[in-house]
C-alpha cells in the first residue's frame, strides 16, 4: 500500500511580506490584501475537506514563499498503488484543468510561475551590513512594500526565515559577480594594505620609542669620588653632629658625621624604599619622610620600617683633604651586625 | 535660638565644649584607638543593619556627619587638610563610600525581611531590560555630559597639585602617595617593600580572582542580601572597610611630618619629638626574655650552629611563629572552628582560602603589635630581605 499527504489545515505566520506569490498559485486559499497590508487565508479553506484536494497547490504555495511564513498541517492516509500510480498520472493534468477552472471563475489569465517583481526587488535592494541585513539600496523606484518594509524597526521584521533567504540571495549575488579584479576588490586590498601599513607604523615606532625610553638617559658617569675639603673642618665637629653638605650631589649625596673617634660618610638613602630622610637635629635622629623610619645619629635603625642602617661609604685622606669614593659601600645588615663599620676604609680615626 | 547660638559659639570657640571634643577625638586618632573604633562601628553597622538602614535614620546620620564634616572644616588645621586638592577626592570617596555602602544593606535588608515572610524579592519580576536606543545610548550620554562637565569645573577651580623639581635638600614632609595608594603606603610601615608593595596587593587582586572558586555559593546571585551570605560580606566588609579606607583615611587625616600620627585638628609639628624604638621577636627572645627572666644569657646568636647560618638560629622563634601561623593553624582550625567550610571546600580550597586569609589577617594583626609593643619584624632575615 502507498501512503498519500493530505493537507487538512494551512495557515499564516506573521512575517508576510504581501507578495501575492501564494494567491497566483492557490488562488481559492489566500487572498492578499493590500489594503490592509496583510494576506489571509480565505474562510472556505478553514476546512479540512475543503483543503484536502488542494493539498499539492498549498505545498507549491508553502514552498514558493519568499518568507516561508505558510504553514499546514498534513495527515497520511493509505491508497491502493493503482490509486497512487493514477494520481501521479493525472497530476498535471488536475494541475492545468484547476488553472483553467480558476482563470474562468476570476476572469483573469493564469499568471506564470516566477518570483513576484516585489520579492526581486525586495532582494535587489537588500545588503548585508554587520550580519544584519539592511535594505537601503535605490528604495525610490522599489514598490511600495519594500519601502514600507524599510522603515520598519528591526523588531518589526519578519523573523529568520526571511533574513536566511534574503542572506542566501546576497551570497548567490557575489558568486555570480564577474570574474577579475572588481572596483571593491582592489578597494579591499588597498585598505587592507593601508591598515597593516598603519599598524607595522605604530608598531615599529612604539618598539623604536621603547628601546629609546630603556636606554639611559645619562650620559656622562659622576666621578664616585667627592672631595669634601680640610680633615680639620670635620674633626672641630661636636661628637654626633652631622655635616650635610654633600646631600645634594649627584648622583648619591652623603652626610659626613662625626663620632667619638672617627669621621664617616652615610649615604642619604633610606634603606626601606629609598626616600630621603632628613636629619632631626634636635632629636638626633634621621627620620624618612615616607614611612617613619629613623635612625641614630650613627645611621643605626631604631623606628620604623627600614630593615638596615644606613649605608656607609668608603672614606679616606689624600694629605690633608678628606675623599669619599661612593664607588665601594659598607653594608650593615642590622642595628647589632655593624662589625663591616671597622673596615679600615669605613672611617677615618680622629 | 538663644540655646542654638550658645550651642554654636561653645562649638567653634576655644576652651569650650568645641576644645573638649576636639581633644578627645585627637587623643582618639592614634591608631591602636582609631582603627579598632572603626572595626567595632563596622561590626555595629554590620549587626543592626536592618535598623540603620531605614531612610529616616540613615538621613539623620547622613546629616550628623555633614554637620561633624562642617564644624570640622572651622578648624584651622583640619580644613588645610580637606582643602589640599590631593585631598578632595577623598572626601568624595567617602561619601560615595558610605552611599552605596547605604544603598546595598538597604536593598539587603527589604529582601532579607521579605524572604522571612516569605514575599517575593524587590528584584522579583523587574524587567531590567532596556532598548540600547533611546535609553541606554541617551543615558550615557547624559552621563557622559554631566561628567565632563564636573571634571572641567574641578580642573578649573582646583589647581593641579604639582611640585616643585625633586631636589634632595628640600624634601615634602610627610611625602605623600596619590590618596587611593594611601592604604599601600601605611602597610609599608608594617612590610618590607616587595610584601607591602607587591605580595600584599598582588593577593588583593588574586583574592577577588578566586572569590567565585573559593565561595560557589549561588544564593545571593542577582538579588541583594546579606542573611544569606554572611561570611562572605563580613570578610569582604572587613577587608574593603577597614583595610582599604580606613587605612587611606588614617594616611590622610592621621599622618603628618615624619610619618607621625597627628589628631585631625594638631598642628603639624615636624619638630614634635616622638619616639619609638622597634623590636624584632629575635630581640624579644633573645634579648629581653632572659633579662626578665634569667632563663638564659641575653644576646642575639652570633655563630652557626650544627652548620645552621646564624641567622636561622636568631630568627627561629619568628620562624617558629609564622610557621604555626601559616601551617599549623589551619590545619587546627580545620578541625575544630572551620571543619564546616574545610569539609565544604575541600583540601585545595582550604588551603587558597587560608592562603589568602592568612595574609588578610597577618596585616592587622601586624598593625596591633606595632602600635602596641612596637613589634618590627616576626622574622628579620635582611639577608635575604625577607622581612615579615
Amino acid at each position: 500500500m502507498a501512503k498519500k499527504q493530505l493537507v487538512t489545515k494551512v495557515w499564516i505566520e506573521p512575517g508576510c511580506i504581501i507578495c501575492d506569490a501564494c494567491e497566483t498559485t492557490a488562488p481559492d486559499v489566500f487572498e492578499v490584501q493590500h489594503e490592509n497590508d496583510t494576506c489571509v487565508i480565505r474562510p472556505a479553506a478553514l476546512d479540512a475537506e475543503f483543503n484536502k484536494p488542494r493539498t499539492k497547490a498549498i505545498i507549491d504555495a508553502a514552498e514558493e514563499c519568499p518568507v516561508d511564513v505558510i504553514k499546514f498541517d498534513t495527515i497520511e492516509i493509505e491508497v491502493s498503488d493503482a490509486e497512487a500510480a493514477a494520481d501521479a498520472a493525472k497530476a498535471p493534468a488536475a494541475a492545468s484543468a484547476a488553472g483553467a477552472g480558476a482563470a474562468a471563475a476570476k476572469l483573469e489569465p493564469p499568471k506564470p510561475k516566477e518570483v513576484d517583481p516585489a520579492i526581486q526587488a525586495l532582494l535587489a535592494a537588500t545588503t548585508v551590513r554587520g550580519g544584519h541585513v539592511v535594505l537601503d539600496r535605490g528604495l525610490e523606484d522599489m514598490p511600495e512594500s519594500v519601502r514600507r518594509m524599510a522603515k520598519l524597526s528591526p523588531s518589526e521584521l519578519p523573523p529568520d526565515a526571511r533574513q536566511a533567504k534574503v542572506l542566501d540571495k546576497s551570497k548567490a549575488d557575489t558568486k555570480k559577480e564577474p570574474e577579475g579584479a572588481s572596483r571593491r576588490d582592489i578597494l579591499g586590498v588597498a585598505g587592507m594594505a593601508a591598515g597593516w601599513a598603519a599598524v607595522a607604523t605604530v608598531t615599529g615606532g612604539g618598539t623604536l620609542a621603547f628601546a629609546r625610553f630603556m636606554a639611559p638617559n645619562v650620559l656622562e658617569v659622576e666621578d664616585p669620588k667627592v672631595r669634601c675639603g680640610p680633615l680639620s673642618k670635620y674633626v672641630a665637629m661636636a661628637p654626633g653632629d652631622v655635616n650635610e653638605d654633600y646631600k645634594p650631589v649627584k648622583p648619591s649625596g652623603f652626610w659626613i658625621i662625626r663620632q667619638e673617634d672617627r669621621i664617616a660618610a652615610l649615604s642619604i638613602i633610606c634603606t626601606h624604599l629609598g626616600c630621603i630622610p632628613s636629619w632631626l637635629p634636635n632629636d638626633r635622629k634621621f627620620k624618612c619622610p615616607c614611612h617613619g623610619s629613623g635612625f641614630k645619629e650613627n645611621g643605626v635603625n631604631f623606628e620604623g620600617p627600614a630593615p638596615r642602617p644606613l649605608e656607609r661609604f668608603k672614606i679616606y685622606l689624600d694629605g690633608d683633604e678628606v675623599i669619599v669614593d661612593r664607588s665601594r659601600k659598607f653594608l650593615a645588615m642590622g642595628p647589632s651586625d655593624t662589625a663591616v663599620w671597622n673596615d679600615p676604609e669605613a672611617y677615618i680615626p680622629v | 535660638m538663644n540655646g542654638l547660638n550658645t550651642l554654636v559659639l561653645a562649638a567653634t570657640s576655644d576652651g569650650g565644649l568645641g576644645s573638649v571634643i576636639k581633644d578627645l577625638l585627637n587623643k582618639a586618632s592614634v591608631p591602636q584607638i582609631f582603627v579598632p573604633l572603626m572595626a567595632i562601628g563596622l561590626i555595629v553597622a554590620l549587626l543592626t543593619y536592618r535598623t540603620w538602614t531605614r531612610p529616616a535614620i540613615a538621613g539623620l546620620l547622613a546629616l550628623a556627619a555633614i554637620a561633624f564634616y562642617v564644624w570640622s572644616a572651622t578648624d584651622e588645621n583640619f580644613f588645610k587638610i580637606i582643602v589640599k586638592p590631593d585631598n578632595v577626592p577623598i572626601t568624595i570617596m567617602l561619601t560615595a563610600t558610605a552611599i552605596v555602602t547605604w544603598l546595598a544593606f538597604r536593598q539587603a535588608a527589604i529582601n532579607d525581611a521579605r524572604m522571612e515572610r516569605g514575599e517575593p524579592l524587590i528584584e522579583s519580576g523587574a524587567d531590567d531590560k532596556v532598548l540600547v536606543w533611546p535609553d541606554l545610548v541617551y543615558t550615557e550620554m547624559i552621563c557622559l555630559v554631566l561628567c565632563s562637565i564636573a571634571l572641567i569645573v574641578w580642573a578649573i577651580l582646583l589647581k593641579a597639585p604639582l611640585e616643585p623639581a625633586a631636589n634632595p635638600t628640600n624634601i615634602p614632609n610627610p611625602s605623600k602617595a596619590p590618596w587611593y595608594f594611601l592604604g599601600l603606603q601605611e602597610l609599608l610601615v608594617y612590610f618590607d617593600p616587595w610584601i607591602a608593595g607587591v605580595l600584599l596587593p598582588g593577593f588583593i587582586i588574586l583574592g577577588l580572582v578566586a572569590l567565585p572558586y573559593i565561595d560557589k555559593n549561588p544564593r545571593g546571585n542577582g538579588y541583594y542580601t546579606f542573611s544569606q551570605r554572611k561570611m562572605v560580606i563580613w570578610v569582604f566588609m572587613f577587608g574593603w572597610v577597614i583595610m582599604w579606607v580606613v587605612l587611606i583615611v588614617l594616611g590622610t587625616f592621621l599622618r603628618g611630618p615624619n610619618w607621625n600620627i597627628f589628631g585631625p585638628y594638631e598642628t603639624w609639628d615636624s619638630h614634635r619629638p616622638a619616639a619609638l624604638l622597634n623590636v624584632n621577636v629575635s630581640d624579644l627572645f633573645w634579648v629581653v626574655l632572659p633579662e626578665k627572666t634569667g632563663l638564659w644569657s641575653p644576646g642575639l646568636p652570633k655563630n652557626a650552629v650544627a652548620g645552621i647560618p646564624a641567622m636561622f638560629i636568631r630568627e627561629a622563634p619568628g620562624i617558629v611563629l609564622l610557621g604555626g601561623y601559616f601551617f599549623i593553624l589551619p590545619v587546627i582550625l580545620a578541625k575544630s572552628v572551620l571543619s564546616k567550610l574545610f569539609k565544604d571546600l575541600g583540601l585545595i580550597r582550604y588551603a587558597v582560602f587560608w592562603l589568602l586569609m592568612s595574609w588578610m589577617m597577618l596585616v592587622p594583626i601586624k598593625m596591633v603589635l606595632r602600635w602596641l609593643f612596637n613589634l618590627k619584624y616576626f622574622m628579620a632575615l635582611t639577608e635575604w630581605f625577607l622581612n615579615v
